[in-house]
């Protein structure tokens, strides 16, 4: 789990354009949001509290979600180019567990540094407490399993370069679809009704919409019970798909020149 | 029977590559192209075909080859990173690509043109997090770190960051990180390819010391034959996937053909040179050149007493061709696949 920290922290200077790249956006987005709400008071039942408060929370999401680490050529597509990937296979940890324990990492490490930015928004008043405990409680939750959901589709990207080597086209893809489709762009709310109802039925709007709006008050509490069946559904899905990827890629690894 | 610890097992290993055929292998063209993404035609390449092999407990076995013959597909087999097509291998006991998490606790690998260190961590850093991936106390630790570091030094920049190491560091870096759980057999893939001598020589030590102290059962690919005539009693030759001699180091001048030759100058050169057992390769006023003549079976010892008894020798030496060559001319004479058939 130490080694995202212990390779970010020992390299301070790459922190700060992440840092400075953030706090940018999160400006932008919050006057963005507060002009657009200019002369509105309500909006696709969002007030401009509710609407800034989830939009700026979707950028702390994309930002934080994972940690970077092409830089460090420490991504599936790059291991499996360098052939480095091979040495999964030799450890006693398996390559699903090692997968996980690092995905724990990034996100111990990039949640703090989320977690961060949130108290400072919150502290400035760029972003409001949600209306209830009940609903901060829910918002937890459901974002927990959001995060769950986020990691089995990136596992899946990944383990597509044991069939085609590289995945740049599926990682673009996922970063797209999970911006858009989740809620990080922009709050769902304000797409028209067809998209919402497809993306009903796609996993990405239980990564991110559902717990932002329950934080926002935009979703009432008492939707908690469905809205978790349907993230523990798509959970489960997930885990078995990826459960069956993991064996078969483990049964057909191949390892890159000599 | 499952075999003991530090045996290494293989009996008719082969391994097929099935790849896509593209387009640019089919000729080329917008059609072909089409042809290629809708009904790819799939072309299978065999990597490793019918290998047995046996390794004994503390013993060290170089696998020698050229480029593609299949030496670290044979390896990755082995060591349970690939999985065998057909027939079956057995490290320590163990089936390794189906039991890869208890085959990982018996062996180690280096991968001398990669690395399995963490490449922005200080080298230090990634054997700590080895550590605790292999659930190492750190009595045992540091009692490794210690032994390792006397022959490779490893103090002098295991603070430094692995994407910054030269490449002799990283593999002693490797090395160090490979053999950390103390593991009965160890696979090494070129692990000295790329280096200079001085380095060279500090590995071979430790490879040396590993076999003979504390009688690690080695398997070794290299294409450097100094690193296979100081180390290794055995070799095994790969091409085409297939094991095409298995045996004593020196025997592979008998599968070669060359054999040992005698140099000797005489005070003068006789009209007819007559020496039992051995013919003149070489003449060079009174610089000749002798080697065995065919069928003869004079030993170097007995072809110097027959070359001092029948000429007038002021000086006399004998000469053995070196690994490098015995190597080329097998594969060159096509010998070793003969030998094989």
């Amino acid at each position: 789990m130490r080694i995202t920290p212990l390779t970010e922290l020992t390299q301070a200077a790459r922190l700060l354009p992440p840092l400075a790249m953030v706090v940018t956006q999160l400006a932008l987005t919050f006057w963005l949001w507060h002009a657009l709400y200019h002369g509105v008071r309500v909006s696709a039942g969002l007030d401009v509290t509710q609407a800034t408060t989830y939009a700026l929370l979707g950028v702390l999401y994309l930002q934080f979600r994972t940690v970077d680490r092409w830089s460090n050529g420490d991504t599936m597509v790059q291991l499996m180019m360098d052939g480095t990937i091979a040495f999964w296979f030799l450890r006693p940890v398996s390559p699903r567990r090692y997968y996980l324990i690092r995905a724990a990492g990034d996100l111990a490490y990039g949640g703090a540094l989320a977690l961060l930015a949130y108290a400072v928004c919150l502290g400035i008043g760029a972003m409001a407490s949600p209306p209830s405990w009940p609903a901060f409680g829910a918002a937890l939750l459901t974002l927990a399993l959001g995060l769950v959901i986020t990691y089995y589709l990136q596992l899946i990207v990944d383990l597509m370069c044991f069939w085609s080597t590289v995945n740049d086209a599926a990682v673009t893809a996922m970063s797209f679809a999970s911006g858009l489709l989740a809620g990080a762009f922009a709050p769902i709310w304000f797409f028209p009704s067809w998209f919402q109802r497809v993306n009903e039925f796609l996993p990405f709007q239980s990564t991110l919409n559902i717990p932002l709006s329950l934080y926002v008050g935009r979703l009432p509490v008492s939707d908690l019970g469905v809205q978790v069946a349907v993230q523990v559904s798509w959970c489960a899905a997930l885990a078995l798909l990826t459960w069956w990827l993991w064996r078969r890629a483990a049964a057909r690894v191949t390892v890159l020149g000599g | 029977m499952p075999s003991a610890a530090g045996v290494v097992v293989a009996e008719n290993l082969s391994k097929v590559f099935y790849t896509r055929a593209g387009a640019h292998t089919n000729g080329g063209g917008f059609r072909t192209a089409i042809r290629a993404l809708v009904s790819p035609e799939r072309v299978a390449k065999s990597a490793v075909d019918g290998v047995t092999l046996r390794v004994e407990p503390g013993e060290l076995l170089a696998l020698l080859g050229p480029n593609g013959a299949g030496k670290s597909t044979t390896i990755k087999l082995l060591c349970g990173i690939l999985t065998p097509t057909s027939g079956r291998v057995e490290v320590n006991g163990v089936i390794p690509h189906q039991d890869r998490i208890a085959n990982a606790r018996k062996i180690g690998a280096v991968f001398g043109q990669r690395t399995q260190l963490w490449r922005d961590l200080p080298a230090r850093r990634s054997l700590e997090v080895l550590r605790d991936i292999y659930g190492l106390s750190a009595a045992d630790y540091q009692a490794r770190i210690k032994e390792f570091d006397e022959i490779l030094e490893l103090r002098e920049f295991w603070d430094t960051r692995a994407r910054q190491l030269s490449l002799g560091q990283r593999v002693r870096c490797d090395l160090a990180a490979a053999l950390l759980h103390d593991p009965p057999v160890v696979f090494l893939d070129e692990p000295t390819i790329g280096m200079d001598v001085v380095v060279k020589e500090q590995v071979r030590e430790f490879l040396r010391d590993q076999v003979n102290r504390r009688g690690r059962t080695v398997l070794l690919t290299t294409h450097d034959m100094t690193e296979v005539a100081r180390l290794a009693e055995r070799v095994a030759l790969i091409d085409h996937g297939r094991i095409m001699y298995d045996g004593a180091t020196g025997g592979l001048r008998d599968l070669a053909g060359v054999t040992w030759q005698v140099h000797v100058t005489v005070e003068t050169v006789p009209a007819v040179i007559d020496v039992p057992g051995m013919r003149v390769t070489g003449a060079l006023g009174e610089f000749l050149t002798f080697v065995p003549s065919d069928g003869s079976e004079l030993t170097p010892r007995q072809a110097v007493r027959q070359l001092i008894e029948h000429l007038p020798v002021t000086d006399i030496r004998v000469e053995e061709p070196d690994l490098e060559d015995v190597m080329r001319a097998v594969f060159a004479s096509g010998g070793a696949r003969a030998a094989a058939e």
